[in-house]
C-alpha cells in the first residue's frame, strides 16, 4: 500500500505507456495468425512468381518472365472471361432470388423460422459435397432431371444435361443460387431487420408507397449490408473452382476454366509452380480491386450511421 | 492354463517378428484392376515384410506423387503408368535400379516395351509391373437376342456398326457400343488411337516433336464414332464420361466397347453372368491394332526400404506372384514363363497376349499436358470432333494447341 503511495506521481504516465504496449501484445496472437498464414505466403508467392518454378526440379530467375507470358496467354484471357460472365450472372441470379427470400422471411408470419431453416439448409452442405450430389442428380442414365423432364413430356429423349455448354452452364448457376442463397438472405435479413420500425411507420404515415418506401427508405438503410453480401458473393464467384472441377471437368471442350481452375492446371498439371504463382498474385490484384471499387460504389466508409 | 500361456509366448513371438518386419507404402492407381491388390494381399499373408496400399485416383496419380515428392511425402514405391516414367527419371526423382535389374535371371525376358521405357540415358529406374492392352469386347448375349451369331467376331468397323445397330434396335437402355467421350485422354488414346495406328497413321510424329492429328486416317475414325452416335448406338452418359464410368460394359446392356485386358480379369472374376467375346481391336482399313500399356514399378529415390521393395518385386516376378496377376487379367510380365503362368487360365487372356505384337505405346515427356490432361489438346478434341459440330475446327484447334506445346516444353 505504502508503496504505491509513493509511486503515485509517475503512475499516470507509465499506465498510459503501458496502455500502449498492452494494446499490442492483446492483438498479437491476431498479428501473429495473418502474418503466418496470409502475409508470408503472399510474399512466398512473390518470389516464386519470378521464378521458373517446375514441381520437381530445381527453379530458375526469370524475372519478370511469368507476368510478360501472362498478358499474351490467350487460355488465361479465355479463363478470365469465362469467370467474369459467370460471376455476373451468379450474383445477379443469387440477388434476385436472396433479396425477396429475405423480404419474405423478416416479416413475422406462421412458421417463418422453417422458411429461414429450409431455405438456409443448403448452404450448410460443403461446395463440393454439393456439387456431387447435383452431379447425380444430372446425370442423365441414372439422375433426377433428364429422366423426370422425359415423363413429364418435356424433351424428347433423355436430355445429358452436362454435355452441351448452356445446359451445363444453367445447371451449374442452379446449384449454385440453391447453395449460396441462403446464406446471401441471412445477411440481407439482418440489414432488414436493422431498419428501425419507426422510419417505416413514419413514412407510410407521410403516404409513401410501397415501392418508394423500398427505394428511399429501405435500400439507402441497406447499403453496408449489401455491399457485405456484394462483396462476399462476387469475391467467392471469382474464386470459383469445385464445381467446374467436379461437375463438368472444365466443361464441354474446355469452356468451363475459372481462372483458379486455370491457375490449378497450370500448377498441377502442367508443374508450372513459377507460372500459376504469378497467376495467383494477378488474381489478388483484380480481386482487390474489384473490392475496392465495390466499396466505392456503394458509399461505405464515408460516413458513420 | 498352459494353452493361454502358449498363445501369449506365440504372441509375444509373432509380435517381435511383425516389429523387426518391415512396411512398404506403396502407391496404385484406381482403374488397373485388383491384380497387384491381389499380389499384395497373397504377400502381406505370406511374407514378414507388409505392403501398405494406397489407392490414388488415376487421373490425379502424376499430381499427387510430384506434390509429394516436393513436399517429402513421398511413398517408398509406386505403380506409375509407364507412359510417365521417362519423365520422372528425368526429374531426377527415381531410384536407379540397373545393376539390381541387370542380375536378375530372367531380366532379359521381362515386357520390352516397359523396360524401353522404363530407361532414360542407359540406367533403369522403371520394371515392369503389369502389362495391359487395349481390346475389343461384345456380349454374346445381346448378340444372341440381335439375332446375330455370338462366336463370330467382327472384323471391321462397318461390321461393328451395323451389329451396334441391331442391338440398339433391341430398345430400352440396351446400346450397341460405348466409350468415354467426355474429356477422358487416357481412355480414348487407349481405345480410339488403335484405329489409325491399325491404317499405318499415328497422332504424333515418331521422334514426338511434330503434333500429326489432322490424317485422313483420323478424319475416317472420327467419321465412325460420329455415325455410331448419330445412330444413337451410343448413350447419352457417354459426352459427358470422363472416365469415371469407362468399364459401362460390365452392367451387360452394353454390346460392344473397346476395353482393356485388365477388364477381362474384373468380368471373370466380378461379373461372371457377363458372357462376352474378346478380339482385336479393328483398325479403320480392318487392320488391326492395340495400346501396350500397364505400369511400371518405380522406387521413390533415397527410400530406407530399398531391400525390402527389391524383395516385394521379387515375389510378384516369381511364378506364384505372376499367376496371380494373371488370373485378374494382368498380362504376365516374365515372357519366359509367359505360357506356363496363363495355362488352366481364361482362355481370352490370349487375346490380350496376341495384341502385344501389333501393339503401340507413345513415348513423350509431355504425355500428361498433350494427352492424359482433361483439360488437354488431346482429351478436348475428341469430345469436339465427336460430339461437336465443327469437326474442321476441332482438328485444327487440337493440332496447332499440341504443336504449341511441343514448343513451349523444347
Amino acid at each position: 500500500m505504502t508503496m504505491s503511495g509513493i509511486a503515485f506521481p509517475s503512475l499516470h504516465h507509465r499506465k498510459r505507456k503501458r496502455s500502449g504496449w498492452r494494446g499490442l501484445l492483446y492483438i498479437a496472437p491476431a498479428m501473429a495468425l495473418v502474418t503466418v498464414f496470409f502475409v508470408l505466403p503472399v510474399l512466398f508467392t512473390v518470389w516464386m512468381s519470378l521464378h521458373k518454378w517446375p514441381l520437381l526440379g530445381k527453379p530458375a530467375w526469370i524475372g519478370f518472365g511469368n507476368y510478360v507470358r501472362m498478358v499474351s496467354d490467350a487460355r488465361f484471357m479465355a479463363a478470365l472471361g469465362f469467370t467474369a460472365h459467370y460471376t455476373i450472372i451468379v450474383t445477379i441470379a443469387i440477388f434476385a432470388l436472396a433479396f425477396p427470400l429475405a423480404m419474405f422471411v423478416e416479416k413475422p408470419r406462421p412458421l417463418v423460422s422453417a422458411y429461414r431453416t429450409i431455405i438456409f439448409l443448403p448452404v450448410v452442405v460443403g461446395l463440393a459435397s454439393a456439387s456431387l450430389l447435383w452431379v447425380w442428380l444430372a446425370n442423365v442414365d441414372s439422375g433426377l432431371f433428364a429422366p423426370l423432364m422425359q415423363r413429364l413430356g418435356l424433351t424428347n429423349g433423355r436430355i445429358n444435361l452436362l454435355a452441351d455448354f448452356d445446359t451445363a452452364f444453367l445447371t451449374i448457376i442452379v446449384m449454385v443460387v440453391w447453395k449460396i442463397a441462403g446464406f446471401t438472405m441471412i445477411i440481407l435479413l439482418t440489414g432488414l431487420q436493422a431498419i428501425p420500425a419507426e422510419l417505416t411507420e413514419a413514412a407510410r404515415i407521410d403516404g409513401a408507397r410501397r415501392w418508394q418506401r423500398f427505394r428511399y427508405l429501405t435500400l439507402p438503410l441497406m447499403r453496408r449490408t449489401m455491399a457485405l453480401a456484394l462483396i462476399l458473393s462476387v469475391t467467392g464467384s471469382i474464386l470459383a473452382f469445385d464445381q467446374f472441377y467436379i461437375m463438368t471437368s472444365g466443361g464441354p471442350q474446355n469452356r468451363m476454366i475459372s481462372v483458379v481452375y486455370y491457375i490449378f492446371n497450370q500448377s498441377f498439371v502442367s508443374f508450372n509452380l513459377g507460372y500459376g504463382a504469378a497467376l495467383s498474385i494477378a488474381l489478388l490484384a483484380i480481386l482487390v480491386t474489384i473490392s475496392i471499387f465495390q466499396l466505392w460504389l456503394l458509399n461505405v466508409g464515408d460516413e458513420r450511421p | 492354463m498352459l494353452k493361454r500361456l502358449l498363445a501369449t509366448t506365440l504372441a509375444y513371438g509373432l509380435g517381435l517378428s511383425v516389429a523387426s518386419a518391415e512396411t512398404i507404402s506403396m502407391w496404385v492407381r484406381t482403374g488397373i484392376g485388383d491384380s497387384f491388390k491381389e499380389v499384395v494381399k497373397a504377400y502381406n499373408a505370406a511374407g514378414e515384410d507388409k505392403v501398405e496400399l494406397t489407392e490414388v485416383p488415376f487421373s490425379e496419380l502424376v499430381q499427387k506423387y510430384a506434390t509429394a515428392i516436393a513436399g517429402g511425402q513421398a511413398p517408398d514405391a509406386l505403380s506409375l503408368d509407364l507412359i510417365y516414367t521417362p519423365a520422372f527419371a528425368a526429374a531426377g526423382q527415381l531410384e536407379d535400379l540397373s545393376e539390381w535389374a541387370k542380375s536378375l535371371p530372367y531380366f532379359s525376358s521381362l515386357s520390352p516395351s516397359h523396360v524401353k521405357l522404363g530407361t532414360y540415358e542407359d540406367k533403369i529406374y522403371g520394371l515392369p509391373l503389369s502389362v495391359e492392352t487395349s481390346i475389343f469386347a461384345w456380349n454374346k448375349e445381346l448378340y444372341r437376342k440381335a439375332g446375330l451369331d455370338p462366336e463370330k467376331a467382327p472384323k471391321t468397323w462397318g461390321e461393328i456398326t451395323a451389329n451396334a445397330e441391331k442391338i440398339r434396335a433391341l430398345g430400352g437402355d440396351t446400346y450397341g457400343f460405348y466409350f468415354s467421350g467426355g474429356g477422358c485422354g487416357g481412355c480414348m488414346i487407349f481405345t480410339f488411337t488403335p484405329l489409325v495406328w491399325g491404317a499405318g497413321a499415328d497422332i504424333l510424329s515418331p521422334d514426338s516433336k511434330k503434333a500429326t492429328l489432322d490424317t485422313p486416317e483420323m478424319r475416317k475414325a472420327v467419321d465412325i464414332y460420329r455415325n455410331l452416335v448419330a445412330k444413337d448406338t451410343v448413350p447419352a452418359g457417354s459426352a459427358s464420361d470422363n472416365g469415371v464410368n469407362f468399364l459401362t460394359f460390365t452392367n451387360g446392356k452394353i454390346g460392344q466397347q473397346s476395353i482393356g485386358a485388365f477388364a477381362i480379369g474384373t468380368l471373370v472374376t466380378q461379373h461372371p453372368e457377363i458372357d462376352f467375346g474378346v478380339t482385336l481391336i479393328p483398325g479403320v482399313d480392318g487392320k488391326p491394332s492395340s495400346f501396350a500399356g500397364g505400369d511400371n514399378f518405380v522406387v521413390t529415390k533415397g527410400t530406407p526400404k530399398l531391400e525390402a521393395v527389391k524383395k516385394f518385386l521379387e515375389f510378384t516376378y516369381s511364378m506364384e506372384g505372376q499367376k496371380i496377376m494373371a488370373k485378374y487379367g494382368s498380362l504376365p510380365t516374365r515372357g519366359d514363363i509367359a505360357g506356363e503362368v496363363l495355362e488352366g487360365l481364361d482362355p481370352r487372356l490370349k487375346v490380350g497376349i496376341e495384341a502385344i505384337a501389333v501393339a503401340k505405346t507413345p513415348y513423350t515427356l509431355q504425355f500428361n499436358d498433350l494427352i492424359n490432361s482433361s483439360n488437354g489438346p488431346w482429351a478436348t478434341f475428341i469430345n469436339a470432333a465427336i460430339y461437336g459440330d465443327d469437326v474442321d475446327g476441332a482438328f485444327s484447334n487440337a493440332q496447332s494447341e499440341m504443336q504449341s506445346i511441343i514448343d513451349a516444353g523444347q
